[in-house]
């Protein structure tokens, strides 16, 4: 990203004035009273002309950069919500400040939009003037040579066996088939020159790569409005189709309603996870696989595929990402009749993710009885405590706590599925009770019994819809090429001027040369090695003395 | 597929091969700074030598050339004091036989950059026995480092960065090579000291600290996109890691040269002095910034595609994206400040290392402390 705020800082640098390359900047410091089409306007043009200064711009990119930190650093409602509920719970006095700020959703904060608005709109103002100046650059030529080429930056004198008019033609033919663009002197001008300059792909790569940024901008813009994000929790056997009831979670774009949804249909198979045995790294997942079976619309034949990490389903435009998975023990609970009142896989949620160690609970209101449950995969017993030692599930156990007791789930207040509310209820028996699959506790006082039946695996799906995806895509490797070109091509010039020699025949020949940007180097072997060969060109006799300027 | 344990066991013992090496680098180059042969007065009197040339000759302009031909210290010639602004007795004369490569500085500044027509190796030679010594040992090393990365990475099957250990590893790598290549090309052996010192310590660290066993990867890494994303990663931090030891020697030698021309300091021949001009400094770093954004710019993009398929999205906001977001922001504002008025000099090398500091609290810190989806630094 070089200089697309260009102006005369710039230019100043550029030392030689006849030779700068023309392209007038803003002066952010000219006061609005300068203009003469009245105050208001005047401070307008004044503002405006603040806004889409280099120094504005840098300003802002600092913001930028500063702004985001908070981001990194506090919890973000988007990314982990319950992050956040633990950061209220823990700083009670700070977190409603923070909030106030927009602290815990910097990245969708209204100060941070306004940065980045302002930072695009300063692009705007610079880019656009920029882009007119370059397709009128692309038809007026160079400048006219400037007299003393030796002051140039590099510069190089040789004789030539040609006389002045020829070999400044010959010199211009050569420079011509180098792709320079061409000034000789016109009717009215004295002194035989040629003005040639090249490298205007860098102002348009340059150009190219600050568009694209806005182009990266609109995409975003493009996935908040018309994509969504979904999550769905499928235990293996479960099958659910794309439609918003069926979600566990929904997060549409502003524009997106319900019925946008890809109506696709998705049966979990079997889940399989594979895990290290050996070694320092005992227990690190290696491998995870979910097979389903999908039907991209309603009456479609199903196809089957394997959803991977790094490989995710594509269907009708959404896409099914592989993004959590766990355990869910299958309870049978009975009532005191013997009825069947609950008979389902319970997903638990691992309260630690290196051994599986999970949490759950069993709700069957119809008996009247909940429990609250640890599950372990690979069971071990640590000084008393259930443990797991292994992700693995090779000795699953189950340890529960039964309460019997109105649950409340019909008072209407909506309940989490993985949390017991135990104030109505009261405890049975004391210790937790270990079980393992196949295992039935029967309870005390014929209030029922329940059966840890064996165990299943869920997965949690996303399923996303991004249509800003391709074009943010587009637009950052066009940015990339563009920063590319204009960090590789150099705009240059090259003078060259030839006088009578003193000597009477020939004439001497001086090369001058200017590169606007360092920011690729190599001008002065470039400006070398076309020195040296205009000089052998024209080169006189055997005895030659040309230097060549670098 | 399993790991070759005893690779990775050579691969281990390359690594520690390398770090004694590249030691006895640093200690080649630090023995230049002490005991070498004073370059300047040699750079001064082969700038002499050729304005007598230039003289002779009679031609234009020529002064770039001429003092490009003589050894890197030729841009110290023209006074410690101030090497960018040195007006030389030559340059009255309307431009003709005026120079040496002081005098570019001012202007565009292409031609602050002592050239290269000795040929590398006659360079190396000629820098003295120190230098020699110092650059011999910096290339076994680097050959021992790269048999280290590469057998590592026939160890685990994979490219070798799956873990902050082999990412720290690679990057030196990555850092070491591109300087080296600087140094040779500039002639800048005067920086060796700093920019290898650096390397042994960042190596010292991952071997004792962060060391982490040869292993294979967790699924989420298990994609092409780590040989993309990463490599790429890894080599814009090489690139930036030698434009924040420039960026800090610029600091230094500005700060030395002002206080000199204030007259608060003797122009010496100490190791201040001997260290390329500010404004080859700056030009340097600023080359090297341009060569590490691309790569950069890339590798965020790489990840940002590899993330669109791991985990569903292409942007998130994840600690160590925001983090590599906001590096990205500050090696721009370093870039826009070069061309801003005010901003140029000290300030842009202010951001600059700014920036480096974000990118290495992003390595250190944010990947190692702060949960995330890119915690995969398996440190502790």
């Amino acid at each position: 990203m070089t200089d697309v705020h260009t102006p005369r800082e710039q230019a100043a640098a550029e030392g030689e004035e006849t030779v700068s390359f023309g392209i007038a900047g803003t002066d952010p410091d000219a006061t609005p009273a300068s203009t003469g089409t009245g105050p208001s306007a005047g401070w307008l043009r004044w503002g405006w002309r603040q806004l889409t200064s280099m120094r504005t711009a840098l300003v802002l990119l600092f913001l930028l950069a500063l702004g985001s930190v908070p981001g990194s650093v506090l919890p973000q409602q988007g990314s982990d919500p319950a992050a956040v509920q633990q950061y209220y719970a823990s700083h009670p006095a700070l977190a409603p400040w923070l909030n106030h700020l927009g602290l815990f959703n910097v990245f969708a904060a209204p100060w941070f939009a306004a940065i980045y608005l302002l930072l695009f709109t300063s692009l705007v103002g610079c880019v656009v003037p920029r882009t007119f100046k370059l397709a009128g650059s692309a038809r007026t030529p160079p400048p006219r040579a400037p007299r003393n080429l030796g002051r140039l930056p590099h510069s190089a004198s040789f004789p030539s066996s040609l006389a002045p008019g020829a070999a400044v033609d010959a010199a211009a033919a050569m420079l011509g088939g180098q792709r320079f663009r061409l000034r000789r002197p016109a009717s009215g001008d004295s002194g035989h020159w040629v003005s040639a300059e090249k490298g205007y792909l860098r102002e348009a790569g340059n150009l190219l790569f600050h568009l694209a940024l806005l182009g990266v901008l609109v995409s975003i813009a493009l996935g908040g409005l018309f994509g969504y994000k979904a999550d769905k929790l499928l235990v293996e056997g479960q099958a659910f189709s794309d439609t918003m009831p069926a979600l566990d979670e929904f997060h549409p774009g502003r524009l997106v309603s319900g019925s946008d949804l890809a109506p696709f249909s998705l049966t979990l198979d079997r889940f399989s996870a594979s895990y290290l045995t050996s070694g320092d790294s005992r227990g690190q997942p290696s491998d995870f696989n979910a097979s389903v079976t999908y039907s991209p619309s309603p009456g479609a034949p199903s196809r089957t595929y394997n959803i991977r990490i790094n490989d995710p389903l594509s269907v009708d435009s959404a896409k099914v990402y592989l993004i959590g998975h766990g355990y869910a023990p299958v309870f049978r609970v009975t009532d005191s009749h013997g009825n069947v009142a609950y008979d389902e896989a319970t997903p638990f949620i691992p309260a630690n993710t290196g051994t599986f160690l999970s949490d759950g609970v069993v709700k069957a209101s119809d008996a009247s009885l909940g429990f609250m449950g640890v599950f372990v995969p690979t069971a071990v017993s640590v000084g008393g405590t259930l443990e797991s030692a292994f992700p693995a599930p090779d000795f699953p156990a189950v340890s529960l706590i039964g309460y019997s007791g109105n649950l409340g789930m019909n008072s209407g207040i909506p309940q989490s599925v993985y949390q017991l509310n135990t104030a109505g209820m009261t405890k049975i028996s004391g210790s937790p009770r270990l079980m393992l699959p196949g295992q039935t506790w029967t309870l005390p006082g014929g209030r029922g019994a329940i059966t840890f039946v064996g165990v299943k695996q869920w997965v949690s799906l996303a399923i996303t819809y991004d249509p800003g995806q391709v074009p943010a895509l587009v637009c950052g490797m066009l940015a990339l090429g563009g920063l590319l070109v204009s960090f590789l091509v150099r705009r240059r010039r090259v003078f060259v001027r030839a006088v009578p020699a003193a000597s009477g025949s020939g004439s001497v020949v001086t090369v001058g040369g200017l590169a606007r940007t360092d920011a690729s180097g190599g001008f002065e072997e470039e400006f070398a090695e076309l020195a040296a060969e205009l000089a052998a060109q024209q080169k006189p006799e055997p005895n030659n003395q040309s230097e060549a300027g670098a | 597929m399993s790991v070759n344990l005893g690779l990775a066991q050579v691969s281990g013992d390359f690594l520690v091969a390398a770090i004694v090496i590249y030691s006895l680098a640093v200690i080649g180059f630090a023995g230049d700074f002490a005991f070498g042969r004073p370059r300047r007065a040699a750079a001064a009197g082969a700038t002499v030598a050729s304005g007598e040339r230039a003289a002779q000759l009679a031609t234009v302009g020529a002064a770039q050339g001429t003092a490009l031909g003589a050894s890197a210290g030729a841009a110290e010639a023209s006074g410690v004091a101030d090497g960018a602004q040195a007006v030389p007795a030559g340059a009255g004369t309307g431009g003709t036989g005026s120079g040496d490569a002081g005098s570019g500085d001012a202007g565009s500044g292409d031609a602050v950059l002592p050239a290269r027509q000795v040929p590398a190796l006659r360079a190396i030679w000629e820098a003295g026995p120190w230098v020699r010594a110092a650059v011999a040992f910096s290339a076994l090393g680097i050959l021992l480092h790269v048999v280290a990365v590469v057998t590592r990475g026939f160890a685990v099957h994979r490219a070798p960065w799956g873990n902050m250990y082999e990412f720290v590893t690679a990057l030196t790598c990555v850092a070491a090579i591109f300087f080296c290549y600087v140094m040779v090309r500039y002639r800048a052996w005067a920086l060796g000291v700093f920019v290898m010192g650096a390397v042994v310590v960042a190596l010292g660290l991952a071997e004792t600290v962060i060391y982490t066993a040869a292993g294979p990867l967790v699924p989420a890494l298990q994609s092409y996109w780590l040989s993309i994303h990463v490599t790429a990663m890894t080599l814009a931090t090489g690139i930036f890691f030698v434009a924040a030891v420039l960026g800090v020697m610029y600091l230094v030698t500005d700060r030395y040269r002002a206080r000199v021309a204030a007259g608060k300091a003797q122009p010496g021949n100490g190791l201040l002095a001997r260290i390329p001009s500010p404004a080859q400094l700056d030009k340097l770093t600023y080359r090297t910034v341009v060569f590490g954004f691309p790569v950069w710019t890339f590798g965020v993009i790489a990840g940002a595609i590899w993330a669109d398929q791991a985990w569903g999205r292409y942007w998130g906001w994840d600690p160590v994206e925001t983090w590599a977001f906001i590096t990205w922001v500050l090696y721009a504002c370093y870039l826009h400040a070069r061309a801003t008025a005010g901003w140029r000099g000290r300030r842009s090398h202010y951001i600059q290392l700014l920036g480096f500091a974000s990118l290495t609290f992003n390595m250190l810190v944010v990947q190692v402390f702060i949960t995330g989806m890119h915690s995969y630094a398996g440190v502790g």
